[in-house]
């Protein structure tokens, strides 16, 4: 919990937070004082200059009077009047041994509770001396008051910034520990693990999706390793198998020139292996997604021409046509080696399942702004039900288990596809099949 | 020719010696990257045949300190099967060629021969000849004893490729990558069919066959 990063930075934040409450309690504490002396200053001197009008509309003896008829009156202020040479007339300051103007005397000097008071003394017209004073303790019984309250604030700003910091850290800290716990599951091999679902939706919320997308697609691929092992265990035993009774047949062998055959099938055995591995390898490199770098501006109808003046020759020596329709340029954004690749494989693909005397046509056109490849041909076709799976890695349908082939051309189709955002499909083209792959409208 | 192998396994060392040696060429072998490089930087060979993947040293950092030193032997780079963008990097880092791992000894014989270096001709050909055939490279024209022969520009680039290895075996992966820039293998055997065509019309009507189909191997376009 002390680990917590969020408490740290409550705990900071409420240190900060404190420091600037004395700061503004000291600056406030210093000009209220300063206001208050002044506030005082200005009833003294006001009390005193009323008094001297009240010496001259009604003389001496009004002034006398007034003195002490304030004196007797609770909660005024201090007075005194004095001979022109200091000597007592009236008034509880009377005794008071002031100099001219402001000044601040302690009165009965002897007690223990002397009080300090602050007195002006003014001159009447007629030369003697009038004082007037107040008890400074006053003001500081109201500074005193002023910090008690500003130190109790501080104590509720210290104590709610720790309590928030303290409950909010847990609640962030559970959602963490409930990420980390999952973390720690998934370490120990529950792959099935998901960090809970947040309620809300915030940042902590957003991340914990984030791993959970991150988690699905880690198992999608987890699953399809496992699901590639089991098909290299299943697809190939068969021609390892061939292999394996090939090799012994040319040990076998009464001759020479049987003994060379044996070994030339196995030879041509192995090479199919080989291209089978090499084909896995590709499709899963291809899936990994690193290729992205050598993406480049490629024209998909002139990558199409070079693909099928290759193979047309070869397609009319099988009695078949292979032909080409495209409006001109149509470009889209990929690795032309992998996209050549591709092609190849869907016009192969093609030309294989079309049978004798098929027209296989690759068309290169745009629909609604996206760039799509198509490969159509005029063969049997494949049942709706069977054609996504022919994505497949190692599906093949079983009317072509006899012809050549691995099974891996259309998946590695799909997944080169996948690495350019397409998306390969396969349709009806009555009465053939139509594989399509549609890229994403650029821009 | 003399050739280097930097080839770490053993067994498949020993055994592409022989082979080398049976078609005639004398071949020094280094087990590991540090003695392919010494080797390389101190003698004069023809071609290196050099393993990526060597312990302790990258195929790639032996090829560029080679180049770096000014060695400029032709590199044949063997790489391993489904690294993808091996080839780019083999070739950025100085290589010629590059062959993926399982391959025929046809294969790698075939271009070994194709990378030593011919006697210096100049590099601004514009004529090529073999036998009767005159190949002009910059008007695209072709004539066998005088008479013209039309071809499609695909047919052009084959017969080309041919020419330029005339007398040498080239492979059909060869010509895959050096004639239609296919770096796989197609299931359907369209070299075979694309070099019919082409025999027929650059042989038909001779009684010389210029291109000859060599078994297990390839093609050889050679005066008979």
């Amino acid at each position: 919990m002390f680990r917590s990063s969020s408490l740290r930075l409550a705990a900071l934040y409420t240190a900060g937070f404190a420091l600037s409450v004395v700061a503004l309690g000291a600056i406030s504490l210093i000009t209220t004082e300063a206001a208050l002396r002044r506030m005082f200053d200005d009833r003294i001197a006001a009390e005193s200059a009323s008094l001297i009008q009240e010496y001259r509309t009604e003389g001496r003896e009004g002034v006398v009077q007034a003195v002490r008829e304030r004196d007797r009156t609770p909660g005024a202020l201090d007075y005194g009047l004095q001979g022109a040479d200091g000597r007592a007339i009236a008034g509880r300051l009377a005794g008071a041994r002031a100099p001219a103007g402001w000044s601040v005397l302690s009165m009965g000097a002897a007690r223990e509770d002397a009080e300090r008071t602050r007195v002006l003394a003014a001159r009447l017209p007629n030369g003697e001396r009038l004082l007037v004073g107040d008890d400074v303790d006053r003001t500081e019984a109201l500074n005193d008051e002023l910090v008690r309250r500003l130190a109790l604030a501080f104590v509720g700003v210290v104590l709610l910034g720790v309590a928030g910091g303290w409950g909010l850290s847990r609640g962030v800290h559970r959602r963490i520990a409930s990420i980390t716990g999952t973390a720690q599951a998934i370490i120990d091999g529950d792959l099935t693990r998901r960090v809970p679902a947040a309620r809300a939706a915030d940042d902590l919320g957003s991340l914990a999706a984030t791993l959970n997308r991150m988690l699905d697609r880690i198992g999608v691929l987890m699953e399809s390793v496992r699901q590639v092992s089991n098909d290299i265990a299943h697809d190939l035993r068969t021609p390892l198998t061939r292999l394996r009774a090939r090799l012994e047949a040319s040990l076998r062998a009464g001759d020479r020139a049987e003994r060379v055959e044996a070994i030339e099938g196995a030879l041509a055995d192995l090479d199919a292996i080989l291209g089978t591995f090499a084909a896995l390898l590709r499709i899963a490199q291809i899936e990994g997604g690193a290729r992205r770098a050598a993406f480049r501006p490629v024209d998909l109808a002139e990558l199409s021409r070079t693909v099928v003046e290759a193979f047309a020759p070869s397609a009319e020596d099988a009695g078949q046509s292979l032909q080409l329709r495209a409006e001109g340029p149509l470009l889209a954004e990929g690795d032309p080696e992998l996209l050549t690749q591709m092609l190849v494989n869907l016009v192969e693909n093609g030309l294989r399942h079309a049978g004798p005397n098929a027209r296989v046509e690759v068309r290169c056109k745009r629909a609604g702004g996206a760039p799509v490849i198509s490969v159509v041909d005029d063969g049997p076709g494949v049942p709706a039900a069977e054609r996504e799976r022919l994505f497949d890695r190692f599906h093949r349908l079983e009317t072509s288990r006899s012809t050549p082939g691995s099974g891996l051309g259309l998946a590695l189709v799909a997944a080169v596809a996948r690495l350019h955002g397409a998306e390969a499909s396969l349709d009806d083209a009555a009465p053939g099949l139509a594989c399509l792959v549609t890229f994403q409208t650029p821009g | 020719m003399k050739l280097l192998l930097v080839e770490d396994d053993a067994q498949a060392a020993a055994f592409l010696k022989r082979a080398l040696a049976e078609a005639g060429h004398t071949v020094d072998l280094a087990a590991s990257g540090r003695d392919g490089l010494l080797l390389a930087a101190g003698e004069a060979y023809d071609v290196i045949i050099l393993d990526r993947m060597l312990p302790h040293l990258d195929g790639l950092a032996i090829l560029r300190t080679i180049r770096a030193s000014k060695v400029k032997t032709p590199v044949l780079i063997l790489t391993a099967m489904g690294g993808i963008d091996d080839r780019v990097e083999g070739l950025e880092a100085g290589g010629d060629d590059y062959l993926i791992k399982p391959f025929a000894f046809s294969e790698l014989l075939a271009r070994v021969n194709a990378l030593a270096r011919r006697p210096p001709t100049s590099d601004v050909t514009t004529t090529l000849r073999v036998a009767d055939v005159e190949m002009d490279l910059l008007k695209r024209t072709l004539t066998r004893a005088g008479e013209r022969i039309e071809l499609q520009p695909r047919e052009f680039q084959l017969l080309e490729f041919l020419m330029r290895h005339a007398g040498r075996v080239v492979t059909r992966t060869m010509l895959l990558e050096g004639v239609w820039d296919f770096h796989f293998d197609p299931k359907t055997n369209i070299v075979d069919t694309h070099i019919s065509r082409l025999r027929g019309k650059l042989d038909r009507g001779h009684s010389r066959e210029l291109i000859h189909t060599v078994r297990g191997a390839g093609y050889c376009l050679r005066e008979p």
